[in-house]
């Protein structure tokens, strides 16, 4: 399929980032770009998904040390995902468990990659350069 | 969905982690399947190349 061109502008690059931020991938629909934002939506949810299943901990948002503000950040990336992780993830989070800590690290990962492909979603939206 | 990731050991954590980061690394970085296709088996197997070497170098210190 032929894409058609969006003229971009700064306002079309905000709102495809806050798109791509709640829902994985959303942004790039929005722009059009229909296979990144598949691949996306599946990747930044398939390791959510994956992390919850492991049981991983999500931190809140009253972390006290840095590490667990960090963590905070990185999993808030995941945006949908990190609000209904508490629905996904009925039994809880269990990291006592290697598996569970394994899960944790999944699901920081999964909101970091979304915040990359945050930034590319507010790059093509504006006019820059897409690949 | 519990029962299916819920006894993944390391290993296979690293496989799932490696393949899906290595995927939108190629589409964040390359255009065309056939060079996306071909970033995503180079990051793969770096990611596999390095975990492993890694942990082949803490083994000494498990003991």
């Amino acid at each position: 399929m032929k894409r058609e061109a969006l003229k971009g502008n700064q306002m079309m690059g905000i709102v495809a980032a806050i798109a791509g931020w709640l829902v994985p991938g959303l942004g790039h629909l929005v722009l059009r770009r229909w296979s990144k934002a598949a691949v996306y939506f599946l990747c930044v949810g398939g390791l959510a998904c994956v992390g919850l299943a492991m049981r991983g901990g999500i931190f809140g948002a009253g972390a006290e040390d840095m590490f667990d503000r960090l963590g905070f950040f990185a999993d808030l990336g995941a945006g949908v995902f990190y609000f209904l992780a508490h629905q996904i993830q009925a039994a809880g989070p269990d990291v006592a468990h290697a598996t569970g800590d394994y899960g944790t690290r999944l699901f920081a990962a999964a909101g970091m990659l979304n915040i990359l492909t945050v930034l590319e979603a507010y790059d093509i939206g504006r006019g820059g350069e897409s690949r | 969905m519990n029962s299916l990731f819920g006894n993944f050991t390391h290993f296979e954590a690293l496989l799932f982690f490696a393949l899906v980061v290595s995927l939108t690394f190629a589409f964040l970085s390359k255009r065309g399947n056939k060079e996306r296709v071909k970033y995503t088996l180079w990051a793969f197997l770096a990611f596999l190349l390095v975990a492993i070497g890694i942990g082949w170098l803490m083994y000494p210190f498990s003991q």
